[in-house]
């Protein structure tokens, strides 16, 4: 086997943890249970945006199939053009930390390796990746257009072909964007703010894709949506257009005969000469431009001894200096702030959208809500809304979890795990916070409550958002999930950050039952929002103590 | 200073035996080496006498505490530096020895002579106010020295302190060792280097696969072993 195909296999091992899942099911079999349940979540996940994608593609072939458009095959275009498109953007920041930024490369430079050899390997990994990006947009398109248009056996021989290499030429466009701009500028520095960069994209693009369906028009029959489609379908063809692989990759399967294989030919054709292309450049300036980043350049004027001690600083108490830390740490870790972050911050612009959209159902919902007798069951919806969107966070319940290989110095300090876990939980709280305050100004702005009723329901929100921490990081604590190598691992595939936000969502479903119950009892306003808030105190307390023991006892027997 | 009695740990569910029965006794005011192959148990010792491992079986007791029962009051009298620096990358080198030294609650007029010391000594007064991410290896370990000793502990418990540092570093880390016990302070430290432990230690204790095998002034091992050097020793106990 020649030494590129070891590379990729190598590559392929360590990426997917094929040799750990192997040692799992062979050694070490308590452990299971977490790689299966990220399957399930992960497919449970891809499975909600497929079958999004799935209506938005039968709209879209109905309504290129009009006698008007008379273009079914507009939809393969569509969806070939939105999935290399998102591969492109994403491919550019997934490239750049795959081949520049990751640990590996200390190990592989120094062995006896073409650059084209690690370059390759690395890319393959990255191809591989993205066919869990492709899902969504082409599985549904191709299965739409082949079974509305009766297509025979090649039909979906050459759609199998066609998604295996659909990642390729937006990746390998990509990676040659990349691999220039490296050998040039040294981004090694600016890797936090690629992160930020490649987060921010990611969050625009769901509002984008929000925005769009918020477009579309709401209770519509099919036939108002298909002549919607078939508007918007000549701008997807004069897209499609600038960026012919789309178009071929719809001939290849939209034609028949020697057409249709010519097309997917070109299509495979062209990724093979960018692939080789992309190697050839790889031998002469990947190594340049890792090397070139390793280099540190570092020289500067001493600082003055006044300016050095002002920088020496005491905190008023432990609690406070575990505080400072967790705060620091989470906002210098751009992956740590955007995942804990970025789910409060969409909750209410997703609240906005539908009123920039001038949604009809938007006017309908401000009059119900602007009328007084309403303003009781508007205020819960207000505050259930608050919480939903602090929920969506994941700061607790991935705290004890993002000190990782770091937890060394927790165990080590003299600071009891009471008052560490108290410096914790003040941070998740206010941290929160800022979900139930940005979504509390948002509502105050769309529905005009009174000026009382904001300050209870804000007051509300607050103490909301007790438990939810509280119960976050009791979840974390339990079984924190400590050995990582990459601070993604610590949260993006933490079964913890999800099982906190389920908890959170549990908290916010008894208080929305006991809300309807007093509601629909009528009592008096000051008494419901009294209770609500008796209830979020109750609910915090056996969980305060819980997490407390829950500290006591882990911080003495997780070993590291 | 540090008293081990009869510990013991396993890992893989009593399959690897890291450390068997150990005991052994640190007086107050020496300099203690553990010397040891790879794999022999040093740093699992040394993991259980600072509390970042839990033994098995046995008791450990530091400055009089027991570590189990008194584990905070036993922490604050000791300095701990690990073997692989693995700090805060996200905080600069000032923040990381800040917050050490708050939750040691070493005064603010102290922590800024001990600070401005071991800084100008280690040559990280320049990059202290850098993140941490910034620093090379042997930064690292300079700036984990510096937090483990800001707040000036009785006892000093280094895992290969010499691994990183330069040699100008290495030599006042030595100084360093040689004076706080001449203070009547005592130092624990693992090392693979033969000439270091000959040359700084007061006593020397070997441990090979988990079991203590000799213990000692150099000189007392010397004789016992019919050896003329640790080098030979050590390779003799070890086989």
């Amino acid at each position: 086997m020649s030494i590129f195909w070891k590379m990729i296999k190598v590559s392929l091992r360590v990426n997917f943890g094929i040799s750990v899942l192997k040692y799992r099911f062979t050694r070490e079999k308590k452990k299971l249970w977490e790689p299966i349940l990220i399957g399930i979540s992960a497919l449970l996940g891809l499975g909600f945006f497929t079958a999004m994608s799935t209506l938005i593609m039968i709209v879209l072939y109905k309504g290129a199939s009009q006698p008007q458009v008379g273009s079914p095959e507009l939809v393969l275009t569509f969806a070939f053009l939105a999935g290399q498109l998102v591969i492109f953007f994403f491919g550019i920041f997934y490239i750049i930390s795959s081949f520049y930024f990751s640990k590996d490369m200390n190990i592989l430079v120094p062995l006896p390796l073409k650059p084209y050899h690690i370059l390759g390997s690395k890319f393959v990994v990255v191809m591989v990746n993205e066919y869990l990006t492709l899902i969504p947009f082409l599985i549904p398109a191709i299965i739409i257009y082949g079974c509305g248009t009766s297509q025979g056996i090649v039909y979906w021989l050459k759609a199998l072909l066609l998604f295996i290499t659909s990642p390729a030429i937006p990746l390998i466009i990509a990676a040659l964007f990349d691999v220039v701009i490296m050998r040039f500028i040294n981004l090694r520095k600016s890797r936090d703010l690629l992160a930020i960069i490649g987060g921010l994209f990611g969050l625009f693009l769901a509002l984008g894709i929000n925005f769009l369906a918020q477009s579309i028009p709401k209770n519509a029959g099919m036939n108002t949506l298909t002549s919607f489609a078939a508007d918007k379908a000549h701008i997807i063809e004069s897209i499609g257009k600038n960026f012919p692989p789309s178009i071929w990759a719809t001939f290849s399967l939209s034609k028949n005969g020697f057409a249709g294989i010519g097309y997917l030919l070109l299509f495979i054709g062209v990724a093979i000469v960018l692939f080789l292309l992309l190697l050839k450049l790889a031998d002469l300036v990947f190594f340049k431009a890792v090397l070139a980043g390793q280099e540190s350049i570092k020289k500067k004027k001493a600082m003055s001894r006044e300016k050095r001690e002002a920088l020496y600083s005491q905190s008023s108490s432990t609690v406070r200096a575990i505080f400072k830390r967790e705060w620091k740490l989470l906002f210098r870790t751009p992956v740590f702030a955007m995942n804990c972050l970025a789910g409060m911050l969409v909750g209410p612009i997703f609240a906005v959208m539908p009123m920039l959209a001038k949604n009809s159902n938007m006017k309908f919902l401000t009059d119900i809500i602007s009328n007084k007798a309403n303003a009781m069951p508007a205020s819960l919806a207000a505050l259930g809304l608050m919480l939903f969107s602090a929920s969506m966070n994941m700061v607790s319940s991935t705290s004890v979890s993002r000190e990782g290989n770091m937890f060394w110095i927790s165990k080590l300090i003299p600071v009891s795990a009471e008052e560490q876990i108290k410096g914790k939980l003040i941070h998740s709280i206010l941290i929160t916070l800022i979900g139930v305050i940005v979504t509390g100004v948002v509502l105050i702005l769309m529905f005009h409550l009174s000026f009382i009723r904001v300050l209870v329901i804000m007051i509300l929100g607050i103490i909301g958002t007790v438990p939810m921490s509280i119960y976050g990081l009791l979840i974390d604590l339990s079984h924190p999930k400590l050995v990582w190598t990459n601070p993604q691992e610590a949260v993006k595939s933490n079964l913890n950050g999800i099982l906190g936000m389920a908890a959170s969502l549990l908290i916010i479903g008894i208080l929305a039952v006991v809300s309807i119950l007093i509601v629909t009892s009528h009592f008096q306003d000051w008494f419901c929002y009294l209770a609500i808030g008796v209830i979020m105190v109750v609910i915090s307390i056996p969980g305060y103590y819980g997490l407390i023991n829950t500290a006591k006892r882990k911080y003495f027997t997780i070993e590291v | 200073m540090i008293e081990i009695s009869n510990i013991s740990k396993s890992y893989s569910k009593g399959e690897i035996k890291a450390v068997d029965n150990l005991s052994l006794k640190v007086n107050r005011g020496e300099i203690f080496g553990f010397l040891g192959p790879n794999g022999a148990g040093k740093t699992t010792t040394i993991k259980m006498i600072v509390g970042l491992l839990n033994p098995d079986q046995g008791s450990i007791t530091v400055n009089g505490l027991d570590i189990r029962h008194q584990m905070l009051q036993a922490k604050k009298c000791m300095g701990y530096a690990p073997d692989n620096p693995d700090v805060y990358e996200k905080l600069t080198g000032i923040e990381y020895l800040n917050f050490i030294a708050d939750v040691y609650d070493v005064p603010l007029k102290e922590r800024r002579e001990r600070m401005e010391y071991f800084l100008d000594m280690f040559g990280l007064t320049d990059a202290a106010p850098d993140l941490i991410k910034s620093y090379s290896h042997g930064m690292k370990q300079k700036i984990v020295l510096t937090g483990a000793l800001i707040h000036n502990p009785e006892l000093w418990i280094l895992d290969e302190p010499m691994v990183g540092l330069d040699p100008k570093s290495a030599f006042q880390l030595k100084e360093l060792m040689r004076k706080h016990c001449d203070n009547g302070n005592t130092v624990f430290f693992s090392t693979h280097i033969m000439e270091v432990a000959e040359k700084l230690c007061d006593r020397i204790g070997i441990i090979n696969k988990g079991k203590l095998v000799a213990i000692g002034t150099l000189d007392e091992l010397k004789k016992k072993e019919h050896a003329e050097s640790l080098e030979n020793i050590f390779l003799e106990l070890t086989e």
